[in-house]
């Protein structure tokens, strides 16, 4: 690898190593995923399939019940 | 299972994991050391003792990262040995006992063995001769280690930059830039992998923030783009680098899984 140094007045001046330039802005690491708020409609959408679930039964159970007390007064 | 269909899982297994590897770690298990180059110039026909003489040098150093050429040219008075890295000239030696253990010394045998052995890195702490400059900077660095939950796994060695005995080390850790020679400030080296040395911090660049990113560097996952652009300059050094123990850091990231994030 080149050597990173360039000409400088002072050392203050003296450009830092590259490792340490990419590491301060991050480059060399892994980044992690990005997370951002979202409205959490978990709930929400728990209940309606837990109504449609329990709405099903009924009218399945409805439905068959029905018939059978039909079938049996026939 | 088709044979194939193994291969591809096998295969996947393996980028998988070293995609979770530490940059230290794949350093040493995965990097070969760049080679030096030591070319003897001479202008004119080499007689046998030249020849035996570079003989004998050669045999001191084939187990070394480093290969002997021997090269004609006109234009120089005397002969002469350099050290090249690349294409960068490290030292011009007069004689061959100048050259006396150029590929190996105690300290980089200690270096060596901590890497072996499965530490982080080494920092080496490279003085001036400067008392006030040098204990400032080594108690920066004392801190920034006792204060690394990596500390445990990291050596700190001082040497002096005109020691006698080590002198082929600490010249080949001034020519890690070209420009370090020419300035008197105490330096670190970050030392790891098969004796791969860091860009140095150097005087008021010693701070805890930057050796925090020094260990952050090291411990990082290592992802694609370091190792295509891996920093730092091997150190000459004679050393089969097998079978080393595995990375301490791997406990310590086990342990504490938010670490080297």
């Amino acid at each position: 690898m080149q050597p990173d140094t360039l000409s400088y007045d002072t050392l203050d001046s003296r450009p830092l190593p590259k490792w340490l330039i990419d590491q301060k802005s991050g480059l060399t690491t892994v980044q992690p995923e990005k997370i951002e708020m979202r409205e959490d409609t978990s709930l929400k959408i728990s209940f309606i399939v837990t109504a449609i679930v329990i709405l099903l039964t009924i009218s399945i159970l409805t439905v068959y019940l029905l018939r059978k007390n039909k079938d049996q007064v026939s | 299972m088709k044979p194939n269909y193994i291969k591809i899982i096998l295969l996947a297994g393996l980028i998988s994991l070293a995609c979770t590897t530490r940059v230290s770690e794949w350093v040493l298990l995965n990097s070969l050391p760049n080679q030096y180059t030591l070319i003897y110039f001479h202008n004119s026909q080499l007689d046998e003792n030249i020849k035996k003489q570079n003989l004998a040098v050669v045999d001191g150093i084939k187990t070394a990262n480093i290969q002997f050429k021997s090269v004609v040219r006109k234009d120089i008075e005397e002969p002469y040995y350099g050290l090249y890295y690349e294409d960068r000239l490290f030292s011009k030696y007069k004689t061959a006992d100048e050259m006396k253990d150029l590929t190996s010394s105690p300290l980089r045998e200690k270096i060596a063995r901590e890497l072996m052995a499965g530490k982080l890195c080494v920092m080496l702490y490279l003085k001036t001769d400067d008392k006030e400059k040098d204990e400032k900077g080594l108690t920066v660095i004392r801190n920034a280690i006792g204060s690394s939950p990596f500390g445990n796994i990291i050596s700190l060695v001082e040497l002096s930059r005109n020691s006698k005995e080590e002198s082929h080390f600490a010249s080949l850790l001034l020519n890690v830039e070209d420009d370090l020679r020419d300035i008197k400030e105490p330096m670190v080296f970050g030392i790891f992998g098969r004796f791969k040395a860091l860009e140095p911090l150097l005087g008021r660049g010693i701070s805890e923030g930057n050796l925090n990113l020094m260990i952050d560097y090291l411990t990082a996952e290592c992802s694609c783009l370091i190792k295509d652009d891996l920093p730092g300059t091997d150190i000459l050094f004679t050393n089969n680098w097998v079978n080393p123990q595995t990375a301490l850091l791997n406990k310590i990231i086990d342990d504490n899984p938010f670490l080297g994030y």
